[in-house]
C-alpha cells in the first residue's frame, strides 16, 4: 500500500514554466482526481511521475521512496503504471501479446534461457500467458484474445492499455484520460473496473477533461490551470469554486 | 610543399563542402538521408562531361548543364523514391532504404552507358594559367572552383534567408504540419529543395571531374561516403557547419595522402567519424545556425 | 539427385551464408536499431578464422570460436556507446565501422595478405556444416522471438516510450542485439572463409551490406522466415537473370525500392498477417454459425 505523493514540482520549456509548483497526494485505495481546461499542464505531470521528463524543481515519492530522480524504466519497475492519452498499442500484435507485455516487469527467467528457449522459458511464457487470459475474461474480451489489437474498435482498445497498465501489478495507476472519445455505457462499465481496482489498494491518478466523469468517481480532486492547483476538495466544493468555473468556461 | 598541399587541401574540400550541403540542406528540410545523393553527384559530372564532348560547350556551360542533370536528376528521384513513403507517413529506416535502391539502379544504368569506361574532360576545357604567389604555385583552375562555391553558397543563403521561397522552405524544415496549415504547398517546396541539392552535386560532379581529371560511374560512392563525415562532424543540418568540416576533411585528406599513405587516409577520415558520432553526436559546430536546430526532433 | 546435388553445392552454401548473414540483421532491426554494421562483423569472423588456420595453425573448430568471439566482441563494444545515438546516427556509425574494418584489412598487409586476401585457406566445412549453423540459429531466433526478449525487441521498435513506461531497459536490450548480431555475423564470415577456399576485403563492403539490408527488409523483420525468405530470393535472383547479367543491380534497386514502398513489412511478415486474420474471421463466421 502506497501512496504517490508530488511535493511542489515544476518544469519549464526553454525559460517558460509549463507546470509550476504542483503538490498533491494520491492515497492508496483511493482514486484522486486531476482536472483542467486544455494546455493546463496535465500531461505534463503524468510525463514527470512516469520518468519521461525531468523535473526542474521539487520532489516526486511513492510510497516512502523518493523517485525524483528515477528514469521511467525504474519507475515502472517500482511499481508506477499509465495509460496513454492517445492510445499506444503494438497494433500488429495480438490482443493477448500486448497485454503480456505488461507483466514484463515481473519477469524472473534470465537472457540466457529466454535465448535458448528452455523449458524454464517457455514455462514462464504460458503461465504469463495465463495470467493475461484471466485478466481478459474480467474485462469481457476472451474472444477477441488472437486479433491483432490495431484492428479492434476505440472502446476495446482502451480496455487493453488498461489491461496491460494492470498487468504490471501496480503500486500507483496513472490514467491519462482514460474515457475520452467513449460514450457513457462505455465509461460507466470502465468506472466500475476502476474502482475494483482502487479497491485492492492500488493509489488511483485519474487525468481527465470529463468533469462530469471525474465528479462521478473520484473522493478528492484537484484542479489545475496555467500550471498552477486553483483548487482542491470534495467532488461539490470543487464544483461550485469560482475560479474552478471562471478556468472552465474562460477557457 | 606543406602550404601548397594546403591549398589543394582547400580546393578539394570546398567541393566537398558543396556536395555535403546539398546532402543536408535535404536531411534539415525533409528529415531523409540521401543514400543517392553519390549517384546524382557522378550523373551531374556525366551530363557536363557529355556537352562538353558531344557539342563542344565551354567550361561555364559545362558547369550550368551539370547542374540541371543533377537537379533534374533529384527531383525525378524525390517523385520515385520518397513521394510515395511521405505519402505513406513511412518511417526513415524506409527513406534510407528507398534511396539506396535508386542508387543501384542509378549506379547501373551509368555503368551500361559508359561500358565502365573511365572519361575525362577535354585537355583544353580549362586554360591552363598559374601565378606565383611567395613561391605557392596557385592555378586558375583552383580559384575559380574557389569562386564558385563561395558564389554558391552565398547565393544558397541568401536564398534560404532573404526570400519568401527560403521562408517557406525553413517553415517546412521546422514543421510540415504547421507550415501546411499556413497555406504552404509541400510539392512545390520538395521540388525546390531537391533541384538545389541536385544541382549543387551536380556542379560539385563537374568540378571534381575537372580537377581530378577523370569521370567515371563509381566516382560518386567515396564522395557520399566522404559527406557522411563531413556532415556528421558540422552537425547534420548546419550549413555553415557542413562548409567548415568540408574543408577540414579535405586538407585532411590531402595532406594524410601527400605525407602518410592514401589507405591510411581512408581509415582516418572514418575513425573521425565514428569518433565524434561517440563523444558528440550533434558535431562540433551543430546548434550553430538554425537550420541545425532541426535535426533535434 | 546426387548430380543434382554435386552442381548446386556452391549456390547452396551461398544461400546459406546469406541466410546467416540475414539473421544478424535480422535481429538489430527487430530491436529497432538500425545498425549496417552485419558485413564489418562478418569480416572480422572471416579473418579471425582464415588466421587462426592458415597462421597459426590452429583445427577448424578454435577457428570458428575465435570467428564467434571476435564478432560477439565487436557487437558488444559498439552496443555501449551507440545505444544512446538515434537510428540515422547508428546508421552512420556502423557504415563507417564497416569502412573503418574495410581500411585495416586492405592495409594491415602483414596479418591479412592486403587485397589479395587470404588464400588456399583448406576447406573444411561443406554444406551439412552449414546447414547446421543455419539450423542452430533459426532456432535460437525463433526461441528469442517467442519469449521475452522478442517481445521486448518488438515493442522497443514500435513505440520506446511505451517500452520504457513498461519497464524494458533499451539499452539492455539493444546491447542484447549487438551481441547477437556480432556473434551470428562472425559465425558466418568464419564459415565462409572454410567453405570458399579464399577471403578478400572487397567481399565485406558496401555490397554486402546493401544486399544483406535487402534481404530482410524484402523478407521481413520481425518473424524468423523473414531473412530465411529474403536470403532464398536474393540469392537465387542472379541465377533466375543469367540473360539479363547487366541489368541484376537495376533488378535489385528496383526489387529494394518496390518492396519498402509496396510491402513495407516484408514479404514473409505480410503472408503471416493476412493468413492470421483470415483464420481470425473464418473461425468467428463458424461461431456465429453455431450460436445461430
Amino acid at each position: 500500500m502506497k501512496a504517490l505523493v508530488l511535493d511542489d514540482i515544476a518544469r519549464s520549456f526553454g525559460g517558460l514554466p509549463a507546470v509550476d509548483g504542483v503538490s498533491l497526494t494520491a492515497p492508496a485505495g483511493r482514486i484522486t482526481g486531476l482536472i483542467g481546461p486544455n494546455g493546463a499542464g496535465k500531461t505534463t505531470v503524468v510525463n514527470m511521475i512516469t520518468g519521461l521528463l525531468k523535473v526542474t524543481r521539487g520532489r516526486i515519492l511513492v510510497g516512502d521512496e523518493d523517485v525524483t530522480e528515477a528514469d521511467a524504466p525504474m519507475l515502472a519497475r517500482a511499481g508506477v503504471a499509465r495509460t496513454f492519452q492517445n492510445i499506444r498499442l503494438i497494433g500488429d500484435a495480438s490482443v493477448l501479446d500486448n497485454v503480456v507485455a505488461g507483466f514484463h516487469r515481473h519477469e524472473k527467467v534470465g537472457t540466457l534461457a529466454n535465448l535458448l528457449g528452455l523449458p524454464s522459458a517457455v514455462r514462464e511464457r504460458r503461465e504469463l500467458e495465463n495470467k493475461a487470459s484471466a485478466l481478459l475474461e474480467r474485462f469481457g474480451m476472451t474472444g477477441l484474445a488472437k486479433h491483432p489489437a490495431g484492428s479492434l474498435s476505440y472502446g476495446h482498445q482502451r480496455r487493453i492499455e488498461m489491461m496491460r497498465a494492470l498487468a504490471m501489478d501496480p503500486a500507483v495507476l496513472l490514467l491519462d484520460e482514460p474515457v475520452a472519445g467513449m460514450n457513457d455505457t462505455e465509461a460507466h462499465s470502465l468506472a466500475d473496473i476502476f474502482r475494483s481496482v482502487a479497491q485492492q489498494g492500488v493509489a488511483i491518478l485519474l487525468i481527465e477533461h470529463n468533469m462530469r466523469f471525474v465528479m462521478s468517481l473520484c473522493q478528492h480532486i484537484y484542479v489545475l490551470a496555467s500550471g498552477q492547483l486553483i483548487a482542491e476538495g470534495d467532488p461539490d466544493a470543487v464544483g461550485q469554486n469560482p475560479k474552478v468555473i471562471e478556468a472552465y468556461l474562460g477557457a | 610543399m606543406l602550404m601548397q598541399q594546403l591549398l589543394n587541401g582547400i580546393v578539394v574540400g570546398s567541393v566537398y563542402g558543396l556536395f555535403a550541403l546539398g546532402f543536408t540542406l535535404i536531411f534539415g528540410v525533409n528529415h531523409i538521408m540521401n543514400m543517392a545523393h553519390g549517384t546524382i553527384f557522378m550523373w551531374g559530372a556525366f551530363a557536363g562531361l557529355y556537352a562538353v564532348t558531344l557539342f563542344d560547350v565551354p567550361f561555364p556551360v559545362a558547369v550550368l548543364i551539370g547542374a540541371l542533370g543533377g537537379g533534374l536528376v533529384s527531383v525525378i528521384l524525390d517523385w520515385t523514391a520518397f513521394r510515395p513513403l511521405r505519402k505513406q507517413g513511412a518511417p526513415e529506416f524506409s527513406s534510407i532504404v528507398s534511396s539506396i535502391g535508386a542508387s543501384l539502379i542509378l549506379l547501373s544504368l551509368a555503368q551500361q552507358l559508359t561500358a565502365t569506361r573511365v572519361m575525362r574532360f577535354p585537355f583544353d576545357i580549362f586554360p591552363i594559367v598559374a601565378f606565383n604567389f611567395f613561391g605557392l604555385r596557385i592555378q586558375l583552375l583552383q580559384l575559380v572552383i574557389i569562386a564558385i562555391v563561395v558564389l554558391m553558397v552565398v547565393g544558397l543563403l541568401y536564398y534560404l534567408y532573404r526570400t519568401s521561397f527560403g521562408r517557406q522552405i525553413r517553415a517546412v524544415a521546422v514543421s510540415e504540419h504547421t507550415s501546411k496549415l499556413l497555406g504552404i504547398n509541400p510539392t512545390a517546396i520538395n521540388f525546390q529543395v531537391f533541384f538545389i541539392s541536385g544541382a549543387l552535386a551536380g556542379i560539385a560532379g563537374v568540378l571534381i571531374g575537372i580537377v581530378f581529371n577523370s569521370v567515371h560511374f563509381m566516382m560518386g560512392e567515396p564522395l557520399l561516403l566522404r559527406a557522411f563525415v563531413v556532415i556528421i562532424l558540422g552537425g547534420l543540418g548546419s550549413i555553415p557547419g557542413a562548409l567548415i568540416a568540408g574543408l577540414l576533411i579535405g586538407i585532411i585528406q590531402t595532406l594524410t595522402v601527400a605525407y602518410l599513405s592514401a589507405g591510411l587516409a581512408d581509415a582516418l577520415v572514418f575513425s573521425t567519424l565514428f569518433l565524434v558520432l561517440l563523444v558528440r553526436p550533434t558535431g562540433l559546430f551543430g546548434g550553430a545556425s538554425a537550420v541545425a536546430r532541426v535535426t533535434r526532433r | 539427385m546426387m548430380s543434382f546435388f554435386n552442381s548446386y553445392t556452391p549456390l547452396l552454401e551461398l544461400a546459406l551464408f546469406n541466410a546467416l548473414l540475414a539473421f544478424s540483421q535480422y535481429v538489430v532491426l527487430r530491436a529497432g536499431v538500425f545498425s549496417l554494421g552485419t558485413a564489418a562483423f562478418a569480416a572480422l569472423g572471416a579473418y579471425a578464422a582464415a588466421i587462426m588456420v592458415t597462421k597459426l595453425g590452429m583445427p577448424a573448430w578454435l577457428g570458428l570460436i575465435a570467428a564467434v568471439g571476435l564478432g560477439t566482441v565487436a557487437g558488444a563494444l559498439v552496443a555501449v556507446p551507440l545505444a544512446r545515438l538515434r537510428g540515422v546516427f547508428q546508421a552512420l556509425a556502423t557504415l563507417a565501422l564497416v569502412q573503418i574494418v574495410l581500411s585495416i584489412t586492405l592495409n594491415w598487409v602483414d596479418v591479412t595478405e592486403g587485397a589479395l586476401g587470404i588464400n588456399s585457406i583448406p576447406k573444411t566445412i561443406g554444406l551439412f556444416g552449414m546447414f547446421c549453423a543455419v539450423a542452430v540459429v533459426t532456432y535460437l531466433m525463433s526461441a528469442m522471438g517467442s519469449t521475452s526478449i522478442g517481445r521486448a525487441f518488438d515493442i522497443i521498435r514500435e513505440d520506446e516510450t511505451v517500452a520504457v513506461s513498461l519497464g524494458i531497459s533499451v539499452p539492455k536490450h539493444h546491447m542484447i542485439a549487438f551481441i547477437l548480431s556480432g556473434a551470428i555475423a562472425g559465425l558466418a564470415g568464419g564459415l565462409h572463409a572454410y567453405t570458399s577456399y579464399s577471403i578478400t576485403p572487397n567481399e565485406y563492403g558496401f555490397n554486402m551490406l546493401v544486399m544483406v539490408l535487402a534481404m530482410v527488409v524484402l523478407g521481413g523483420r520481425v518473424s524468423v522466415w523473414g531473412p530465411i525468405v529474403g536470403a532464398v530470393v536474393l540469392t537465387a535472383l542472379p541465377e533466375l537473370l543469367r540473360g539479363l547479367q547487366e541489368y541484376r543491380t537495376v533488378v535489385q534497386g528496383a526489387l529494394l525500392m518496390l518492396s519498402i514502398i509496396f510491402l513495407p513489412r516484408g514479404v514473409a511478415d505480410t503472408l503471416i498477417g493476412t493468413l492470421r486474420r483470415r483464420r481470425i474471421t473464418l473461425a468467428s463466421t463458424k461461431a456465429k454459425a453455431v450460436t445461430i
